[in-house]
């Protein structure tokens, strides 16, 4: 009984320091991608990459037409900032700022004329999304999906 | 039994025959013998079953192995290291891929676990500490089914 207590210990041992080092040892940069997606009831056009986030917003939202305007990756690094153009004269600057558990921190600002119109400071699950929308955009909005992965 | 004496009961003639008696009863007894003769062959009958049983059970006791039965109660008594592993060894028995595959499962699930995906999506997808905005409406939504996090501001 004893010997093979001591190797199912072990095991979870050995198995729970794996779990807890990976971070220290891996999470240095986070992929962190932007969709810019127009959506509007002007059409019923639905973009083909948008399948996997088009449940989610449909649930929600009673827009007919989701088109994929700007799809941007950036491997960042913590408290680096990353910077996606938007319609309008809008920018939008996305910095992971560090890690809380298994969620990155990220910041996010949204700027129109060089001017701060929206910040927010999200926990973002790993390997995960959240929209930010509302911008207006010809006759339609703009919804903001970012995503992040530890890498 | 045959004729009994009126003087004594049957079973103190037995417990005549199996010197059970105090001293004076059993002289008293003694004494009695010495003329009746109902008593007398009482008193017989009583020797011969005692006597039979005595071979008997002597009989039986020379089949008695002693070292044979020190060596079964030795064996009864003794508690089995065997037994004692017995419930755990039994749940997972002798086959040594049962224990490996046992070992995996913990090692995967405790992986999996503590990676947050193999019981999928725990919570929302994202946690909102804080907006700030020049916009009056903003809302925050958590759809139903992936708990995918919405941010909705109005620039009206």
């Amino acid at each position: 009984m004893g010997k093979l207590i001591k190797i199912i210990c072990l095991v979870a041992g050995l198995s729970l320091l794996c779990c807890f080092s990976q971070p220290a040892m891996a999470e240095n940069r986070v992929l962190t991608n932007v969709k810019v997606i127009h959506a509007s009831t002007t059409s019923e056009t639905v973009d083909a990459s948008l399948k996997d986030i088009i449940p989610e917003l449909r649930s929600v939202f009673k827009y007919t037409s989701y088109r994929l305007l700007n799809d941007q990756q950036m491997n960042l690094g913590f408290k680096q900032k990353g910077r996606v153009t938007l319609p309008g004269k809008r920018t939008m600057i996305v910095m992971p700022a560090d890690m809380e558990g298994r969620r990155i921190r990220y910041q996010i600002n949204i700027l129109k004329n060089n001017r701060s119109v929206f910040q927010t400071r999200v926990l973002l699950r790993n390997n995960s999304s959240i929209t930010i929308g509302g911008p207006q955009f010809k006759n339609g909005v703009l919804l903001l999906n970012i995503s992040g992965s530890i890498q | 039994m045959g004729k009994i004496c009126n003087l004594y009961k049957p079973e103190e003639i037995s417990r005549f025959v199996d010197n059970e008696l105090p001293p004076d009863h059993y002289q008293k007894i003694a004494q009695h013998l010495t003329h009746c003769r109902d008593c007398n062959r009482l008193v017989e009958q009583y020797r011969s079953i005692s006597l039979a049983f005595n071979r008997h059970a002597d009989q039986q006791k020379l089949m008695i192995d002693p070292d044979q039965l020190t060596h079964k109660l030795a064996l009864s008594v003794k508690p089995s290291p065997e037994k004692s592993y017995r419930p755990v060894w039994g749940y997972f028995g002798k086959n040594i891929y049962i224990k490996f595959a046992s070992i995996a499962a913990i090692l995967v699930i405790s992986l999996f676990m503590f990676q947050g995906d193999l019981m999928g999506p725990s919570g929302p997808s994202a946690i909102v500490k804080s907006v700030d905005t020049d916009f009056a409406s903003v809302m925050i939504i958590e759809t139903q089914r992936e708990k995918h996090t919405i941010i909705w501001f109005s620039e009206t």
